[in-house]
């Protein structure tokens, strides 16, 4: 018998139709997807057991209380903790996606470290009699600001440096507030503590003196839309100067309303004397705006650098200069900064990302990111009781970074590796104050040992003061260092990393502006998307342009990158150009 | 008719393979470290799901027993059977976790909670893991060699010609058992 082919097409078939008959082309179909599933190099989720865990978030200066569900040591999710006192439970979408930020592909895994210490040594050996080494430090009042303070005090010529402080290092009380005129300040839309700023809402009348209609404006009693870059005058013409973009009724009514519906506070984007001078005619201090105790630090560390700002440091005087951007906090234009450099001056950066200081310096060496470091969060601008809270590392930093603190310690040859444990011993030691720990009533610190104190603040919980009977209202002094951008409208301060995903988000839904984004108005002549340049006297960066009705005429809106920062900060001639 | 023949043949042929071969050739057999009785445990010890299936305290699901719980009772021999001597010399003496291999074990991209399940919808056990509960031994676990999971959570194929349903872990059980009881079905509810 032959064999012919018609007889295998015929058997072929028999087999192929039997085939689909059984469950093996099916499951081969679902374990081919299930197998490209786990190739290498695609995450897979954590296993082990599921644990809660508490600490405070570092992204900002609000600090918010965070609880992390754990799967075995790797966080996977985290939300805010509820009914606590300072941050009511709400956590931001930063916050909320905080935990993907060790796995940033901007992130800095490696530096120079040996290279930068020998080069800082070199540097501060030669740097003569009048050659000052300075740390700037963008989120001052955190435990690791008095050990540069403390290494700064050590070293002859050091010199500590902070940005100004909001409201004269005074606290804004929104509980006690009813009326708050707020000039560009972003009240809604991330100031103080968002939690507690969302808390106060119902109490106060917010009105919103703003050129373009931000979230904070949108969500106002009252917007004003004042004309670009006149906040400061309309804040001098509250008795009705003209030439703000406001009828003079309106100014008036909200001079009135500022009288009359009190108590009120004014906030402005710097300590305007404009601004001082309506809170002085409010009757603001000791009442919404009100003097806060610092956090208790140990004797021996009152001995050390004074604060000082970038005003105070002479030009041409700077010959190390060490920028701790590890922790985010204000952007002081690189143009203000630039002036006190010596020539030849050694700029190293420690930072996460080479977005911000990394970008002028000659070392940037790589620090550990939320929620990997140990670092503890002074009160934001909202909290009129000062407060101590640490964020604990929930997952363990990479080899290879850099703790910015025990680099200038040894510099400045103290010992910086238990401040943070010295620090909650001084607070314990004082008495005052309790303790909020999640899921358990609040306890004085007083009733509480030692031990338990630092174990309870080192698992998230929050020491905060008790008011001080002695307190006077605080004197309002005015203090502009001039940084405020005037043309260029921006949001999104900072040069710290955000969680890919959301940065994704907010470009792909226009929520937020882009990195290297700016709104225009549609009378602008720009086409939606089109490549320009945004241009000032210091020089210009590339930006796409987004067509924006709420932007009004001529008015430039960006997103606050550390490169837009340094552009427009200050400077009042700002423009989007073709390229 | 020689044609037709050849065609039953290949069909006959296939099926034989698709359906008797093709399960040996694509599971893994692995036997479970230890030969665990639900039934003795159920029976003798009059013990529940829960007692050693349990929720924590926040809620989540501890899953298969530890060691732990495990030597609560064990901690000496409890009988003369092979199976004991075995637990006790291999695991409980020397602190050795047992690596139970686990029939219930989902794809990486589901998210599955036992506490929704049990505790707000009162559902029971047998619903999904079928038997298991009052078996003498634990049966032999089939590892899908290409995926890398349980047979036990694809039995629908070979649930059309079972005598008897086992309970069900695939997809297509969890949305027949949504739409029945009018629950969520969207997709996020498991893949998040």
């Amino acid at each position: 018998m032959t064999t012919t082919r018609r007889d295998l097409f015929k058997f072929a078939g028999g087999a192929a139709l039997g085939a689909l008959l059984t469950p093996a082309p099916w499951r081969l179909i679902t374990d081919t997807a299930l197998w490209s599933e786990n190739w290498p190099g695609i995450p897979r989720p954590a296993r082990g057991e599921m644990r809660t865990k508490f600490t405070n978030c570092t992204l900002c200066p609000a600090g918010c209380a965070v609880q992390a569900r754990c799967v075995g040591e790797q966080p996977v999710s985290l939300a805010g903790v509820a009914g606590h006192p300072l941050s009511h439970g709400a956590l931001c979408a930063f916050g909320i996606a905080g935990h993907h930020l060790p796995y940033h592909p901007a992130r800095l895994r490696s530096g120079a470290v040996q290279e930068a210490a020998a080069a800082v040594a070199q540097a501060m050996a030669g740097r003569g009699a009048r050659g000052r080494v300075v740390v700037f430090d963008p989120r001052p009042g955190r435990t690791a600001s008095w050990t540069y303070r403390r290494a700064m005090a050590a070293i002859p010529g050091g010199t500590y440096v902070r940005p100004a402080p909001a409201l004269g290092g005074n606290a804004v009380n929104l509980a006690a507030a009813r009326t708050v005129l707020s000039f560009g300040v972003p009240v809604m839309d991330g100031w103080g503590t968002p939690g507690n700023v969302m808390a106060a809402r119902e109490g106060f009348r917010l009105i919103q003196v703003e050129a373009v209609e931000s979230r904070t404006a949108a969500m106002a009693d009252v917007w004003l839309p004042v004309r670009a870059g006149q906040e400061r005058a309309m804040a001098a013409a509250m008795g009705g100067a003209p030439g703000t973009g406001i009828a003079d009724e309106q100014v008036r009514q909200v001079a009135q309303e500022l009288a009359e519906n009190g108590p009120a506070v004014v906030l402005g984007l710097e300590d305007w004397p404009e601004i001082v001078a309506l809170n002085r005619r409010c009757g603001a201090a000791g009442r919404t705006i009100v003097a806060r105790r610092g956090t208790p630090v140990p004797e021996a560390w009152k001995k050390s650098a004074p604060e000082t700002e970038w005003s105070a440091v002479e030009d041409g005087s700077v010959r190390v200069l060490l920028i701790d951007e590890a922790a985010a906090g204000d952007t002081v234009p690189w143009s203000a900064i630039q002036p006190k450099l010596a020539r030849g001056a050694l700029v190293v950066a420690f930072a996460c990302t080479r977005e911000g200081y990394a970008r002028h310096a000659n070392y940037t060496l790589p620090t550990a990111v939320y929620p990997e470091m140990v670092d503890d969060i002074p009160a934001a601008v909202d909290s009129p009781a000062s407060v101590f809270r640490m964020s604990a590392s929930l997952v363990a930093a990479p080899e290879g970074m850099v703790n910015p603190a025990e680099f200038v310690a040894r510099l400045g040859g103290i010992d910086g590796g238990a401040a943070l444990r010295e620090r909650a011993d001084a607070i314990h030691r004082t008495g005052r104050g309790s303790v909020f720990a999640a899921g358990q009533a609040s306890r004085t610190a007083r009733e509480m040992k030692p031990d338990e104190f630092r174990k309870a603040l080192t698992e998230g919980a929050c020491w905060i003061d008790e008011p001080d009977p002695k307190a006077k209202p605080p004197v309002l002094v005015a203090a502009s260092a001039g940084y405020a951008s005037s043309v260029a409208l921006t949001e999104q301060r900072g040069a710290g990393l955000v969680s890919p995903l959301l940065s994704k988000l907010h470009e792909e839904s226009r929520l937020r502006l882009a990195r290297h984004e700016v709104a225009l108005h549609p009378s602008s002549g720009f086409r939606d998307g089109e490549r320009a340049a945004l241009e000032t006297g210091r020089g210009r960066i590339e930006v796409v342009v987004t067509l924006d009705s709420s932007v009004p005429p001529g008015v430039v809106q960006a997103a606050a990158g550390a490169d837009v920062v340094d552009l427009c900060g200050g400077d009042a001639d700002a423009r989007v150009v073709r390229i | 008719m020689r044609g037709s023949v050849l065609f039953v043949a290949g069909l006959a042929a296939s099926l034989g393979l698709g359906w008797v071969a093709f399960p040996y050739a694509i599971y893994q057999r692995r036997p479970q470290p230890v030969d665990f009785s639900h039934k003795v445990h159920a029976e003798k010890a009059g013990q529940k799901c829960e007692d050693c299936h349990a929720f924590r305290e926040d809620g989540s699901f501890a899953g298969v027993p530890g060691l732990d719980k495990c030597a609560g009772c064990h901690a000496a021999p409890m009988g003369a059977t092979a199976a004991e001597k075995n637990f006790i010399d291999h695991y409980v003496t020397p602190k050795r976790e047992p690596q139970w291999l686990d029939y219930a074990r989902q794809p990486e991209n589901v998210w599955f909670s036992h506490a929704t399940h049990v505790k707000t919808a009162g559902m029971k056990c047998e619903t999904c893991h079928g038997d298991q509960g009052t078996q003498d031994g634990l049966r032999v676990y089939q590892e899908d060699r290409i995926s890398g999971y349980s047979r036990d959570i694809w039995e629908r194929p070979a649930r059309l010609v079972a005598l008897r349903r086992r309970g069900g872990m695939t997809m297509d059980d969890c949305v027949d058992c949504h739409r029945k009881n009018a629950m969520e079905l969207s997709c996020q509810e498991c893949h998040k």
